[in-house]
């Protein structure tokens, strides 16, 4: 039979020295990216990295190991990318803290304060791993107040697929505020079926 | 429309409730709908069956809109050629000339009413194109 | 049992959770089967309503995401599973791989997870007959699991009727031999053709020592992981695929919800992911 079956290849030598997240290949990059999983200490090596580092895929290995050292520091280097002007960026950036949702989260009320409203956004969908009541504490006082319909919008799509009935009277209202938007009175109308389903459910 | 003529859109939103939204207009405007939450999935869906039209948002997980438009205009015809509507909330000039670099035909602010959506779709492919 | 009685927004909302976790589609023309399926989740589960068990559900409670995918795909393994994946390998994927290889190199295949080893077997059994050129290659085919059990039940290969429900009588006679009633066992000679080993896929490096493969099968499991293990999945599996190398999914799962690490090929039997010929650079 010609199938064979054979030893495999020998392991990488462990004694082999650390690689170097500058200057070499694409590969040695990646491995040093990967290689700092463990290490709280590897955040401003790794947030330096970051900042410079032009493949794309090297790039989601840093944030994996961000992600997976899961600590107040590396969510703080996750979360510098999430204003960059880069959409590929952003998106990682997004990724890499829906892969630490417990520490993320707490930094959502932040987010949805910020000046920038593409921020808000993209921390409305963030709030897709929060469950009521907590969702319904960071999201009922944005629908209250928020200005941008975009974001009222954005918090409407995360609360259809996770809202519960307490957040009714608040989304009404929100419909109430932006009366001339047909895309969020479509979407409020829509999440309250929903959630209002539940009721009598 | 007859089911021989009917354009296909592929829209390109992580937003189930955006998705929805433009699927209804399309599909009262004629157009066959198909759904993709992301870039990668996107290509992966015009691999299967390619499209008259893509729709795409900007910020999606996986694959932005940015990205899967430069992988699109690298595909074999006529995958490359199909023509592409961002509408997206990102309203910076570096989004315009991030869109237009990728191979953008069209860009949209959100909101984006449905009338206005099928006014593009019927300008950049429909019975008239 | 009777299907379930949610409502319209309700059955889209459970479809819309399942399209943006996994990417399986479910339209109002399958309502019937989900509710099937969701009727028997909430039995299961004690839920009184749909509300409950969609809350239920959503908060992965007791590992019900698990149990629900579990509800809607095949979970056991048998021989010539998807085997239009098989197609697709001795079609394309592997003339595709030979273009790269000097004489004498070996063409190496990962079935990971591999489970009670249907899936190595699988390829094994489908190359020798349906690849005209097997004779004039190395082929090595690994089975690796997490599951130190499956493993060993992987090397024994004694199967029952049901994992042989694909095969034909020819294909059985050949590679099989019965010990007992029901019973079959690998012959010997196949079953030095595969090597089995423990993984773990989702611990990073942890893939290293097993060397880089032309084709990998990771069929059924990465549907099952969370963000961050799947992440890290994604990224052994890379280091494990020589650059050019290929990656088959299981039919309801999509590298569209795994990583955006790896380029997407149609081939005319498969869709399959690509590790890009240059390596990391992209
Ligand atoms: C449903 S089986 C899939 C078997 C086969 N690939 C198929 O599609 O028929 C899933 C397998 O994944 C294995 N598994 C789960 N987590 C794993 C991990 N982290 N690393 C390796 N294997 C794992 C389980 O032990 C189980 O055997």
């Amino acid at each position: 039979m010609p199938l064979i079956r054979r030893p495999s290849p020998a392991a990488p030598d462990p004694a082999a020295p650390a690689p170097a997240f500058t200057g070499g290949t694409a590969e040695e990059r990646w491995a040093a990216a990967r290689a700092a999983a463990g290490s709280a200490e590897a955040v401003p090596t790794l947030a330096a990295a970051l900042a410079t580092e032009p493949d794309m895929r090297v790039r989601e290995a840093i944030f994996t190991s961000l992600a997976l050292i899961d600590t107040d520091a590396s969510v703080q280097a996750v979360l510098a990318h999430v204003r960059s002007d880069d959409a590929g960026m952003r998106t990682a950036a997004l990724d890499a803290l829906r892969a630490m949702p417990r520490r993320a989260g707490r930094h959502l009320p932040a987010l949805l304060r910020d000046p920038d409203a593409d921020v808000r956004i993209l921390a409305c969908d963030l709030c897709r791993s929060v469950a009521p009541p907590e969702l319904h504490a960071l999201l009922g006082p944005l629908l209250e107040t928020e200005p941008e319909a975009n974001v009222c919008a954005a918090a409407v799509e995360v609360l259809a697929d996770g809202g519960g009935p307490d957040i009714l009277p608040a989304l009404s209202r929100c419909a109430a505020r932006f009366g001339g938007d047909p895309f969020l009175a479509f979407s409020i109308r829509i999440a309250a079926a929903r959630i209002a389903a539940q009721r009598c459910g | 429309m007859a089911e021989a003529v009917r354009r296909r859109v592929l829209v390109v939103d992580d937003a189930g409730l955006v998705r929805r939204y433009y699927r209804e207009a399309l599909e009262a405007a004629g157009y066959l709908v198909d759904e993709a939450l992301n870039g990668l999935e996107a290509l992966e869906k015009l691999l299967l069956q390619p499209a008259d039209l893509v729709v795409v948002d900007v910020n999606m997980p996986q694959m932005d809109g940015f990205t899967f438009l430069k992988a699109l205009r690298r595909q074999a015809a006529p995958l490359c050629a199909i023509p592409a509507l961002v509408i997206s909330t990102e309203s910076g000039p570096q989004d315009f000339a991030a869109a237009q670099a990728a191979g953008a035909n069209f860009y949209l602010v959100k909101p984006v009413s449905q009338a206005t959506l099928t006014d593009y779709a019927d300008l950049m492919c429909g019975a008239g194109a | 049992m009777k299907p379930s009685q949610e409502t319209d927004e309700e059955f889209r909302r459970l479809c819309d959770f399942l399209y943006r976790r996994t990417g399986m589609i479910f339209t109002d023309s399958k309502r019937y089967f989900v509710q099937r399926r969701i009727a028997e989740r909430m039995g299961a589960t004690g839920s009184a309503s749909f509300a409950s068990y969609f809350a239920r559900l959503r908060s992965d409670i007791a590992g019900e995401i698990e149990q629900f995918i579990n509800a809607f795909t095949v979970n056991e393994t048998y021989f010539y599973r998807e085997d239009h994946q098989f197609r697709c390998l001795t079609a394309d994927l592997l003339a595709a791989r030979l273009k790269h290889k000097t004489p004498g190199e070996p063409i190496r295949i990962w079935s990971a997870p591999c489970a009670t080893g249907e899936e190595p077997y699988s390829i094994a059994i489908w190359l020798l007959e349906n690849w005209p050129q097997v004779d004039a290659y190395d082929v090595e085919i690994v089975g690796s699991d997490i599951d130190t059990a499956v493993l060993a039940a992987a090397r024994s290969g004694r199967y029952g009727r049901r994992a042989l429900m694909r095969l034909s009588e020819a294909v059985v006679k050949k590679y099989f031999a019965p010990i007992g009633p029901d019973a079959w066992q690998i012959i010997d000679e196949l079953r030095q053709s595969v090597a089995f080993t423990p993984v773990n896929l989702s611990e990073p490096g942890q893939t290293r020592g097993h060397g880089v493969f032309d084709v990998i099968f990771c069929r059924n499991m990465l549907i099952y992981f969370d963000d961050a293990s799947r992440r890290v999945a994604a990224e052994n599996l890379f280091e494990n695929l020589a650059p050019g190398g290929y990656i088959c999914l299981g039919h309801t799962e999509s590298m569209s919800r795994i990583s955006p690490l790896f380029d997407v090929c149609r081939f005319a039997d498969a869709i399959v992911y690509q590790k890009p010929a240059g390596g990391a650079h992209g």
